[in-house]
C-alpha cells in the first residue's frame, strides 16, 4: 500500500523539508518576534531534518531520484530559466547531512550565543545561510546555484564580521568577500560559456550537449570558483581568518557546509571534467599542494579555532584531490563524513573556550580532560576520525581516496604531498589533544567550567554517533558510480595507517621534548614558516592592493595624465612660450648700437641671400 | 608747446606724408620722408625730461639710417635703370629698398627701435607714429610691391607677427604692448602685399581704425601699465566694457571687424598655394592674442578690490567724444560689411 505512495510521499517530504526552513524568514517579517525563537528555529529545523530522513531513506532503499521544476521564472527565448529542484543522490544525501549538523550546532548556539542582545538576529542569519546553502545543493541550473552561491558567500560575510566592532573581525569578513569574489569570476566565465554555446543553463541539458566538446573553459572556470569558495591554495587565507566569526559561525559555514560549496560544484558539475586532463591535472595538483601546505601551516599554530580551520582546509584538499583522480563520489563521501566530526571538533572547542572565559590559546590549557570528560572525549573521538581511525567516520572516505591515489597512475608528486599531509594530520590532532586536554593545567584558577548544559553536551553526543556510525552507513548503502581498485599490494593498501601511526609516533616524541631545553636557541626558520602562514597573506594582500596602484599612479596619471595630456598640452607649450618670449625680449636691452648693428647686420644678410638664391 | 610751433610741426607733418604720396619721383619721395622724421622729433620731445628725448634720438638715428638706405637704393636704381620712376622699379636693389622700408616701418628683424621709442614718448605721440608714420612707407612699399621677391615680404611678414607675438607677452607697459601689436600687424600687411595690396590695404585700414580706438581708450584711461588698468572700471564703465571688446578686435577674433582681415588674408593666401603660411601666421596671431585678453582681463574682465568711495568716480568729463566712439562703433561692427570695404580699395 505504501509503496504505489511512494513517489508522492517523497516529493511532499522534499517539499516540506524546504518549506519547513523557509516558514521561520517569512514569519519574521511579518509578526512581532517569538517569545524564544532561537528555539523555533532550532526546532524548524529539526522538523526539516525528520522530514527530509524519509526520502533520504526511501532514496537509499529503491534508488528513487528525482528533479522537479516548479515554475518558470525567465523566458527569453531560446533560453528557458526555471525554479527547478534536483534530488538526487548528491543533494539528498547532503540535504539529510547538513539538517542534522545545522540542528546540532543550533541547539549549541542556543548555549553560546546566550548573553548576545542580537540572538534572534543570528540565528535569522544562520537560517537564511541554510536556505542558501539549501538552494545551491538542489539547483537544477546553473542560475539557482549562482544564486545559492551569492547567498552562501554574502551571509559567511555577514556572519564572519558578526562582531563588527573589532577590526580583525571586519577585516576577515572583508578577506572572505574578496577571495570569494575572485572565485565568482571563475563561475561567470563558466556560466556565460555555457550560456552562449549551449543556449542553456539546465543541467541535464548541459551533460548531454557537452559530450565530445572541449570543456577547458567552462572546468577551467568551474576550478577557478571551487578555488575561491572551498579555500585551495592561492585563495586560502580568507579561511583561518574566518574564524574571527563566533563558534557556531565556524562550525557551519567553515567546516561543513559553505566551504564545501565549492567541491560541490565540481562534483555536480563532473561531467565537464571527466574526459579534460589538463583540467583533471590541476585539480589533482591544486588539491596535494592545498593539502599540504595548510597541514603543514596548521603544525605551529597557537590557537585552537585555526588549527581546526586549517584541519578543515587541509581535508578540502583531499576533496580536490578525489576530484582530480575523476572520483567524485569518493569526495561526496569525504563531504558528507567530514562534515560530522568537524563540526563536532569546532563545537568542543566553542564548549572549551566558553569554559575558560573565552581563551583561544592552546598554551593557555591543559589538563581539560579531568575538569571537561565529556568535552574532550568527543574531541578524541573527532580527532581520531580526522586522522582516518579505522572504522570510524572518517577512514572509510580517506581511506578509499589515498587507497585510490596509491593505484592511480598519476602524479606520484601529488601523492606524495598528500601522504605527507595525512601524517601532518595526525601530528597536529595530537597536538592538540596534548595541549588542550592531557597533562598539566595551565589556565588561570577561576574559569567559569561548566559543560554540565543539556544545550551542549546533546549536539555533541549526536554528532559523535554521526562520526562512528556515519561512514559506515553510507558506505554500505551507497552503491560506486566508478569501479574501484580492489587489489593492491599490502604496503599500498596500508599507506595511509602506517603515514597517521609514524606521525603520531613522532609528534609523541616530540611533545615529550617540550619540557627540556636540547638547544640554547632553537632554529626557528620552519617553524617561522609555519607560523606565518608561509607569508602569503603578508606578502599578496600588500602586493595585491600596491601593484594596481603602482601601476595606475605610473600609467594613468604620470604617463597618460601629466605627460602627454599635460606637458604636450597646455603646459608643455606654456613653458615654451615663456622661454622664447624671455628670449626675445633680453635683445632690447636699450643699446642703440646693439640694435643698428643687428639691423644693418640683417640688412647685409638678406641682401646677400637674395642675390645669390 | 606753443600753439604756433604745434601747427606748424602738424602741418609738416602733413606735408611729409602728402608729398610722399603723390611723388613719381624716388628723391622726392625720400625728402617726405625726411620731412615727416624732422616734424615729429620736436613732437617727441615736447616734455623735456630724458626718456624722450633719450626715446626721440633712438627714433632718430634709425630713420635717418633707414632715409640714407633707401636714398642710395634709389640712386643705384637710377643708375641702373635710368630712370627715377617709383613704379617702374626693376633692378636688384629692390631687396635693399624693402629693407629700408622696413626699417622705418618696424618690421622684424629690424624692429627694436619700436618699443623703447613707443614707451620713452606721450601716448598720443606714440598714436601718430603708429598711425600716421606707416602711411608713407607702405605707399612706397605698395608702389613697388609687384617688383620684390615674394618669398622676403613672406618671411618678413612671418617674423614680424611671430617677433610681435612672443614679444608682447613679457610686457607690462602698455606702450610696449601696442609697440608690439603693430609689428604683428604690420607682419599681417606685408604677407599679403606681393599677391593682392588690396587686402593689404584693407588690413591697414582697418589696423588704423582699431589701433586708433586703442590709443585713445588709453590716452583717456591715463594708465601706463597693466596693473593700473585694473582701476578703471569705476572711471568709465562703458569704455571699460567696449575696449574690451576692441582688445578682443584687435586680435582678430569674430563677429568684430579685426577679423576681417585676418580672414581675407588667409583665404587669399591659400588661394596662392601657401596653406603652411597661412596657418603659421594664424598660429602665431594667437600669441598677440593673449596678450590683448591679459589686457581685457584686467581692464574690465576682473574688479580690484578698492574702497566703496572709489567706486563711485564719476568726473570723468570726455570732452570730445565723436572721435573715440566713432572709431569704436567701426571697430566693433563693420565685419558685416565686408563686401563695401574691400571695394573700397
Amino acid at each position: 500500500m505504501f509503496i504505489d505512495q511512494l513517489p508522492q510521499m517523497f516529493l511532499t517530504c522534499l517539499s516540506l523539508t524546504m518549506v519547513l526552513l523557509i516558514l521561520p524568514i517569512i514569519l519574521s517579517m511579518v509578526t512581532k518576534p517569538l517569545n524564544n525563537w532561537p528555539l523555533y528555529v532550532k526546532n524548524s529545523v529539526k522538523m526539516s531534518f525528520f522530514t527530509s530522513l524519509i526520502p533520504s531513506i526511501i532514496y537509499l532503499n529503491t534508488n528513487m531520484q528525482s528533479c522537479v521544476i516548479y515554475y518558470r521564472w525567465m523566458l527569453v527565448s531560446p533560453i528557458e530559466i526555471n525554479i527547478s529542484l534536483q534530488f538526487d543522490q548528491y543533494s539528498m544525501i547532503f540535504m539529510s547531512i547538513a539538517l542534522y549538523v545545522t540542528w546540532s550546532i543550533l541547539e549549541f548556539a542556543m548555549y553560546y550565543m546566550h548573553t548576545d542582545i542580537l540572538i534572534n538576529r543570528f540565528f535569522k542569519y544562520l537560517l537564511t545561510f541554510l536556505i542558501s546553502m539549501m538552494i545551491l545543493v538542489t539547483a537544477n541550473n546553473m542560475f539557482q546555484l549562482f544564486i545559492g552561491w551569492e547567498g552562501v558567500g554574502i551571509m559567511s560575510f555577514l556572519l564572519i564580521g558578526w562582531w563588527y566592532g573589532r577590526t580583525d573581525a571586519n577585516m576577515a569578513a572583508m578577506q572572505a568577500v574578496i577571495y570569494n569574489r575572485v572565485g565568482d569570476i571563475g563561475l561567470m566565465l563558466a556560466m556565460a560559456w555555457l550560456l552562449i554555446n549551449m543556449n542553456s543553463w539546465d543541467i541535464q541539458q548541459l551533460f548531454i550537449m557537452t559530450k565530445n566538446m572541449d570543456t577547458t573553459i567552462p572546468a577551467m572556470g568551474l576550478l577557478l570558483a571551487a578555488m575561491g569558495k572551498s579555500a585551495q591554495f592561492g585563495l586560502h587565507p580568507w579561511l583561518p581568518a574566518a574564524m574571527e566569526g563566533p563558534t557556531p559561525v565556524s562550525a557551519l559555514l567553515h567546516s561543513s557546509t559553505m566551504v564545501v560549496a565549492g567541491i560541490f560544484l565540481l562534483i555536480r558539475l563532473h561531467p565537464f571534467l571527466e574526459n579534460n586532463n589538463k583540467v583533471l591535472t590541476a585539480a589533482l595538483c591544486l588539491g596535494a599542494i592545498t593539502t599540504f601546505f595548510t597541514a603543514a601551516c596548521a603544525l605551529t599554530q597557537n590557537d585552537i579555532k585555526k588549527i581546526v580551520a586549517f584541519s578543515t582546509s587541509s581535508q578540502l584538499g583531499l576533496m580536490m584531490v578525489a576530484i582530480g583522480l575523476n572520483q567524485p563520489q569518493l569526495a561526496f563521501m569525504h563531504i558528507c563524513t567530514h562534515a560530522f566530526f568537524k563540526a563536532m571538533m569546532f563545537l568542543c572547542s566553542g564548549s572549551i573556550i566558553h569554559s575558560l572565559n573565552d581563551e583561544q590559546d592552546i598554551r593557555k590549557m591543559g589538563g581539560i580532560h579531568k575538569i571537561m570528560p565529556m568535552t574532550s572525549t568527543c574531541l578524541m573521538i573527532g580527532s581520531l576520525a580526522l586522522m582516518g581511525t579505522p572504522f570510524l567516520a572518517g577512514f572509510f572516505s580517506k581511506d578509499a581516496i589515498i587507497e585510490a591515489l596509491n593505484t592511480s597512475h598519476l602524479n606520484a608528486w601529488a601523492l606524495m604531498l598528500t601522504l605527507i599531509a595525512t601524517s601532518f594530520t595526525a601530528v597536529y590532532s595530537l597536538r592538540i589533544i596534548y595541549f588542550v586536554s592531557m597533562s598539566t593545567t595551565r589556565m588561570l584558577p577561576l574559569s567559569p567550567v561548566n559543560e554540565n548544559n543539556p544545550l551542549i553536551i546533546n549536539p555533541i553526543k549526536r554528532l559523535a554517533w554521526g562520526s562512528i556510525i556515519a561512514g559506515f552507513i553510507l558506505y554500505n548503502f551507497i552503491l560506486p558510480n566508478k569501479t574501484q581498485m580492489m587489489t593492491m599490494p599490502m604496503s599500498l593498501k596500508l599507506t595511509a595507517l602506517i603515514v597517521s601511526l609514524l606521525g603520531l609516533i613522532i609528534a609523541f616524541e616530540l611533545a615529550l621534548l617540550t619540557n627540556k631545553q636540547i638547544k640554547i636557541h632553537p632554529t626557528k626558520i620552519l617553524h617561522n614558516f609555519s607560523n606565518m602562514l608561509g607569508f602569503y597573506p603578508h606578502t599578496m594582500h600588500r602586493l595585491m592592493s600596491k601593484l594596481p596602484l603602482m601601476f595606475g599612479q605610473i600609467n594613468a596619471t604620470q604617463t597618460t595624465d601629466q605627460s602627454w595630456t599635460e606637458m604636450m598640452g597646455p603646459k608643455g607649450i606654456a613653458n615654451l612660450q615663456l622661454t622664447l618670449a624671455q628670449k626675445i625680449t633680453h635683445m632690447q636691452k636699450g643699446l642703440i648700437k646693439t640694435y643698428l648693428s643687428i639691423t644693418m647686420l640683417s640688412l647685409l644678410v638678406i641682401t646677400a641671400m637674395i642675390i645669390y638664391f | 608747446m606753443s600753439p604756433y610751433i604745434l601747427f606748424v610741426m602738424l602741418t609738416s607733418l602733413g606735408l611729409g606724408t602728402t608729398l610722399t604720396f603723390t611723388s613719381s619721383h624716388w628723391l622726392l619721395a625720400w625728402m617726405g620722408l625726411e620731412i615727416n622724421t624732422l616734424a615729429i622729433i620736436p613732437l617727441m620731445t615736447n616734455k623735456h625730461h630724458p626718456r624722450a628725448v633719450e626715446a626721440a634720438t633712438k627714433y632718430f638715428l634709425t630713420q635717418a639710417a633707414a632715409a640714407a638706405i633707401l636714398l642710395f637704393a634709389s640712386i643705384y636704381n637710377a643708375w641702373y635703370s635710368g630712370q627715377w620712376f617709383i613704379q617702374d622699379m626693376s633692378s636688384p636693389v629692390s631687396t635693399l629698398m624693402t629693407l629700408a622700408i622696413a626699417i622705418k616701418l618696424g618690421i622684424a628683424p629690424m624692429h627694436f627701435w619700436l618699443p623703447e621709442v613707443m614707451q620713452g614718448i606721450s601716448i598720443n605721440t606714440g598714436l601718430i607714429l603708429v598711425t600716421w608714420q606707416k602711411l608713407a612707407p607702405l605707399a612706397l612699399l605698395m608702389q613697388i610691391s609687384h617688383n620684390i621677391k615674394p618669398e622676403l615680404l613672406i618671411i618678413l611678414g612671418l617674423m614680424s607677427t611671430i617677433i610681435g607675438g612672443w614679444g608682447g607677452l613679457n610686457q607690462t607697459q602698455i606702450r610696449k604692448i601696442m609697440a608690439y601689436s603693430s609689428i604683428a600687424h604690420l607682419g599681417w600687411i606685408i604677407s599679403i602685399l606681393h599677391f593682392m595690396p588690396a587686402l593689404a590695404m584693407v588690413n591697414l585700414f582697418i589696423y588704423l581704425i582699431m589701433t586708433i580706438t586703442m590709443f585713445m581708450t588709453f590716452n583717456l584711461l591715463n594708465s601706463p601699465t597693466i596693473n593700473t588698468l585694473a582701476v578703471n572700471w569705476s572711471k568709465s564703465p562703458i569704455l571699460a566694457a567696449t575696449s574690451a571688446l576692441a582688445l578682443l578686435s584687435l586680435g582678430g577674433l569674430p563677429p568684430l571687424s579685426g577679423f576681417m582681415p585676418k580672414w581675407l588674408i588667409i583665404q587669399e593666401l591659400t588661394n596662392q598655394e601657401l596653406a603652411p603660411t597661412a596657418t603659421l601666421l594664424a598660429l602665431s596671431a594667437l600669441l598677440s592674442l593673449f596678450f590683448y585678453l591679459r589686457l581685457s582681463y584686467s581692464l574690465s574682465l576682473t574688479i580690484m578690490p578698492n574702497t566703496h568711495p572709489q567706486t563711485l568716480n564719476w568726473n570723468m568729463k570726455i570732452t570730445t567724444p565723436l572721435p573715440l566712439s566713432l572709431m569704436m562703433m567701426m571697430t566693433l561692427t563693420m565685419l558685416p560689411i565686408t563686401p563695401t570695404i574691400i571695394s573700397l580699395f
